[in-house]
């Protein structure tokens, strides 16, 4: 059985794409067969955070106008054997694509694949629509600062009225040392709000950064934050994990100096 | 598992750095990054009718050069091919 994701947040910038690329990356390294779709026409960008950039022919528009087969614009990560990137348009707006052709191309594709993961635009525009279409369940990226947190809300309004049969929550970029200070909401303060089920926390890990710039996913290394994702995607395959420890790792002297701070 | 990152004492900001001047380029040219290796393997096909040379040194790149004249800076495909020797006659 194969299930259809939209990874999606209101904001802009709040992780949605290294979201995508990091629990597609993990999925399949689980094993499954998996699809991440770009359906951010104009801004692509999922191509670059997985560095499969330099290997795009056709897009997504190309295969909803008929100018290529499936086969012809899907590109097989030669790093994961499962795995494969539908990527975006470069030079073409959302109007190029309705929510009808969106719901057409994931149905395509649930043949072969067993995830379809669609990363969708910021905004709650043509691009969220024409991204929700198809999905079967919704992953709702926030980070915990109010602005995000208020859209992420907006965005659950709009994913129940819409019917999306199942909406879990990412808080992305947590700062322990922040929430112990009281200086940020933590995962649970954010789960109270926005009343949804939460499906993982990820830290705010510089690890991230790098592996964007290298365009190598960081869900198969033992970073938090990649320990973090792989955690999702498990939880999305459905098993049951505990929730990750999300305090990194710190010396003796470092947490005696702690110690001692608080004493 | 991967330790970390393979080369993560390798400056990563560095390597962001020449993936993006690749696909800026592109993106301002229009192109598809992928078509550079079609049009690197269609030279390369062309070339050897009418020269010896090792594939595997050909470098074809979209940069962006001035422009002769003008200065303007333009999407620019260039290619370098060491030649071991022409063949003096065209091969078919």
């Amino acid at each position: 059985m194969s299930e259809v994701i939209v990874i999606t947040s209101g904001k802009g910038g709040v992780g949605k794409t290294t979201t995508t690329a990091n629990i597609g990356t993990g999925l399949a390294l689980l094993g499954f067969h998996t699809v991440l779709i770009d359906t951010d026409i104009g801004l692509r960008n999922l191509d670059v955070v997985m560095g499969l950039e330099n290997r795009i022919i056709y897009n997504l528009v190309d295969v909803v106008e008929g100018n290529c087969r499936m086969k012809q614009a899907l590109i097989k990560d030669k790093r994961y054997p499962n795995l494969f990137l539908l990527p975006s348009a470069q030079t073409r707006d959302k109007t190029a694509v309705n929510p009808g052709q969106m719901r057409k191309l994931t149905e395509d594709l649930r043949e072969d694949f067993d995830y379809i993961l669609l990363d969708c635009p910021a905004g709650i525009e043509r691009g969220f629509q024409n991204a929700i279409a198809g999905a079967d369940r919704a992953l709702v990226v926030t980070t915990p600062e109010v602005s995000a947190i208020r859209d992420a809300d907006r965005i659950i309004g709009l994913l129940e009225a819409a019917d999306m049969q199942e909406t879990d929550l990412v808080v992305n970029r947590v700062r322990m040392d922040m929430v112990r200070r009281g200086d940020m909401m933590s995962v649970e303060d954010v789960a109270e709000i926005l009343a949804v089920n939460i499906i993982g926390a990820v830290p705010d890990d510089e690890d991230i950064v790098v592996s964007t710039n290298q365009g190598e996913p960081l869900v198969d290394t033992d970073s938090l934050a990649g320990q973090a994702f792989l955690n999702i995607c498990k939880r999305i395959a459905g098993e049951t994990v505990p929730l990750l420890d999300l305090n990194p790792q710190r010396g003796l002297l470092l947490r005696l100096s702690d110690f001692l701070k608080r004493a | 598992m991967k330790r970390r990152f393979s080369f993560h004492k390798s400056n990563s900001g560095e390597i962001a750095r020449s993936r993006l001047k690749l696909v800026l380029v592109a993106d301002q040219a229009g192109c598809c990054p992928g078509l550079i290796e079609g049009v690197r393997d269609d030279m390369i096909g062309v070339l050897s009718r009418y020269a010896e040379f090792d594939c595997g040194k050909v470098d074809i790149c979209l940069t962006r050069m001035e422009c002769a004249g003008t200065g303007e800076l333009v999407p620019t495909l260039s290619a370098r091919v060491p030649i071991r020797q022409f063949t003096n006659a065209r091969n078919e």
